[in-house]
Formats: C-alpha cells, structure tokens, sequence
C-alpha cells in the first residue's frame, strides 16, 4: 500500500468514526485541523516561498500536477481573489479558523476522495444506527472508518514517538499539536499517559524551536464546545504555559457518542448480553471483537474500543435493558 | 529539522526506534514496550539521549518468533525461557 502523506495521516485519524453526511460540530473541528495539516504539509515540504519567517504563495504556484487535490483545495480557498498570500505560519494556520461550512465541506471531499483512492478510508453504517432510539425511528447514518491495520500502525507509532524518550521528528511534534487542537488527544492516550505528555509538550517548548512556533497557536474555537462556560472558569485558574492543568486533563471537545444497545432477554446475563451485543453490531456492518470478557466487557467496534456497561433505559414507561457503549481510550 | 524517515529508509536502515518497529511489524507501542522491558527484544541505548535503537532484521525475528510461540499457547514466562531471555 502507498505511503500516507502527513496530512493525509492526520486526516485518517481525525475523520475516522465521524458522520459522513452531516457537517458536525466535532467534524468542522476536525476538517479545521486537517486543513492546518495541508498547510503544515507543504510547509515542511518547502512549498512556500521564504523571505525570514515570511512565507508566501502566489495563484501560479497553484496547478503543479504532483500537488495533491487536497493541499491545492486548501490554498485555493486561503488565497480567494488574491493573487498572493503572505505571513507567518502562524498567520496561515489561524485562517482556517474563519473557513466557512462550504468551504469545509468542499476540503472534506477532496481529503476523503485523496483517502478513498488510497484505500485508507471506506463509508459505512454509523454505528450511532444501533442505538434503540435510532433503530426504532429507522433513521440510517453512515460513517467514515479509516483503515483498520494502517489506522493502528498510525496511532502506535505516534504514540510511541510521543510517550518514548528522545528526540521527536518534526512530524510528531506537529502532529501533537494537531491531535490537542482537535481533541483526538483524548482518544488515543489514557489520563495517567496524559500527565507524560504534558511533561514532553514542557520539554518541547525549552528544546524546539518548531515546538515553540507551533504549541502555542490555538485554532480551535471554544465557542463549539459543551464545556465552554465550565472550562472558561477552569481556564483563568489552572492555566499554564503549556495549557495543562484541568483543560488537559477535561478534552475541550468531547468526541464520544452515548449508545445504548438494547439486548433481546429482559435480565440477560453477561454471556447473553455480550452475544445479542456482538450480534446487533456485527449485522449493522461493524467489526467486533472482544478485548476483556467479564461483567463489564471491553470490545473493539471498528478502530475504537468501548466498554460495555450494562444498563436499562426508561422507554415508553417500561424499562429497556442492554448495554451503554462508553468510548475507553485506546492506550489498552 | 529532524524529519520522520520514510518507510523505504527505515527498511534500509540496520537501526530502528521503537516508533519505526511499530510501523515495521503493526505491532503496539504496549507490547513492544513490554517485550523490550522483559528483555525479550534486543536493543542498544545511547548515552547522550536515552533513545533505545532496536537492529532491525534481529528485533523482527524476534517478535515473528514470540508471536509464533503465542500462537502456540505459551505465556510469557514460558516464551521468555524459551527464547533464554
């Protein structure tokens, strides 16, 4: 299989498990980010013309046969009917916080068509269509799902790179960077990996000098998020130099879905409940696989790991059991 | 700049870092770590920055090696003296 370029990787852990269809709040948040990793790609491939920390780019630039569709979307739509565009990285990577949705929706296409022909990506059933209430209302909704095996080699070695001592490549730096702006931070590191991460993001800031243009940029916007008031308050208490403290620790964008998957007996026992589980999800087009059995099962539905925590849910004045998915990071 | 090498460099390379084994095998970053804390994988450790650099073709047949073994139902003790970690 070909090798993925940086924003290319970037995008297949940002759209995977996102709606396909519907522009989300999670999902704008996403293609923001995947089209600062557009800019950061070609930045790192010296695509811009540099005068000090000046970088430029001009219309005629635009067009090069061996530019991706996706970094060429991106510019367009930063360029609009300027002839040139100049800045600071940091000037270029705000932009993309005032894309407007048609703009986001036109740079997702591109990345998911660049990832379809790469065979990175596929559309399935959303797995939000095995939840009771969108079953009994036979809504159906679909999903991006990155490729399983390169997905896992992505994630692995990214957090190899960040959790391991040493040096990072610039990649990783980046891509750090890109994951906290997108929330994804919190899907692939546990709370306690956190704490280590927050140490090398510090140790970054004192060694790098890429680490020190980039970290401190922010391009999400906090206007999107549930926890906006709560982390607000949070934020002018805990805030440090690196953004630790609670606002590491709380993702600023909360990313999971709450499921509930209701079983076909009333008091189901653990065997029963994992089987009408695995039952309902595999039909839905999911890959299941259990990790831990017990009374609280982990399992793996696609490239994300939940736990399956029995629980009943009040339908109609009668009570539904089954299970509620809650999402578990994958630092397993 | 220090950039990520591309796979065709890492192939080519006698070592690795335990990210590019990652990459290499689709094995997680957990177990490798595991396997590496346990003694069952061979590695070199610079001084300077403390980053484990694994010989690429070895550390491969190593883990084809515990990964057969698993297959085979052995635990981890088991592997280990084996292998004579």
């Amino acid at each position: 299989m070909k090798e993925l370029r940086f924003a290319q990787n970037f995008s297949l852990i940002a759209l995977n498990a996102q709606d396909s269809l519907h522009l989300t709040t999670t999902k704008k948040v996403s293609l923001r980010c995947m089209a600062a990793a557009a800019i950061l790609e070609i930045y790192l491939d010296n695509g811009f013309s540099r005068t000090g920390e000046i970088l430029s780019f001009t219309k005629q630039d635009l067009g090069h046969s061996s530019m991706p569709s996706y970094q060429e979307k991106v510019l367009k739509t930063l360029l609009g009917k300027k002839e040139v565009i100049s800045g600071t990285l940091s000037h270029y990577l705000t932009k993309v916080l005032r894309l407007s949705k048609g703009h986001l929706k036109e740079m997702e296409q591109a990345f998911a068509a660049s990832l379809e022909e790469a065979q990175a990506i596929e559309e399935i059933p959303a797995l939000l269509g095995c939840d009771l209430e969108f079953v009994t209302a036979g809504i159906s909704m679909k999903e991006y799902r990155s490729h399983p095996e390169l997905y896992t080699r992505l994630i692995e070695s990214l957090r190899a790179e960040i959790l391991e001592e040493g040096t990072m490549t610039d990649e990783a730096i980046l891509m750090l960077w890109l994951l906290r702006e997108s929330s994804c931070l919190y899907d692939l590191f546990s709370r306690e990996e956190l704490k280590r991460v927050a140490v090398q993001i510090q140790q970054l800031l004192e060694d790098s000098a890429l680490a020190k243009q980039i970290l401190p940029i922010t391009i999400h916007k906090f206007i999107e998020t549930a926890y906006k008031n709560f982390l607000k308050i949070k934020r002018d208490v805990m805030s440090t130099p690196t953004g630790s403290g609670l606002n590491f620790i709380f993702p600023v964008l909360e990313r999971s879905q709450s499921i509930f998957i209701e079983t076909e007996e009333i008091f189901p026992n653990k065997k029963d409940r994992l089987r009408d589980l695995k039952v309902r999800i595999e039909e839905k087009g999911h890959d299941f696989t259990v990790i831990r059995e017990g009374e609280v099962p982990l399992v793996k539905i696609d490239n994300v790991l939940y736990e399956a925590v029995p629980s009943a849910t009040p339908y109609y004045q009668v009570a539904v059991h089954g299970v509620r998915l809650r999402k578990y990071p994958l630092s397993l | 700049m220090s950039r990520q090498r591309s796979m065709e460099k890492i192939l080519a390379s006698e070592f690795v870092s335990i990210g590019e084994l990652v990459r290499l095998t689709g094995s997680r970053y957990s177990t490798l770590k595991f396997y590496t804390e346990e003694g069952m994988l061979p590695f070199v450790q610079e001084h300077e920055n403390l980053t484990r650099r694994f010989p690429r073709v070895e550390a491969i047949a190593k883990l084809n090696e515990i990964k057969e073994l698993k297959q085979q139902g052995l635990s981890i003790p088991e592997i280990k003296a084996r292998m004579g970690a």
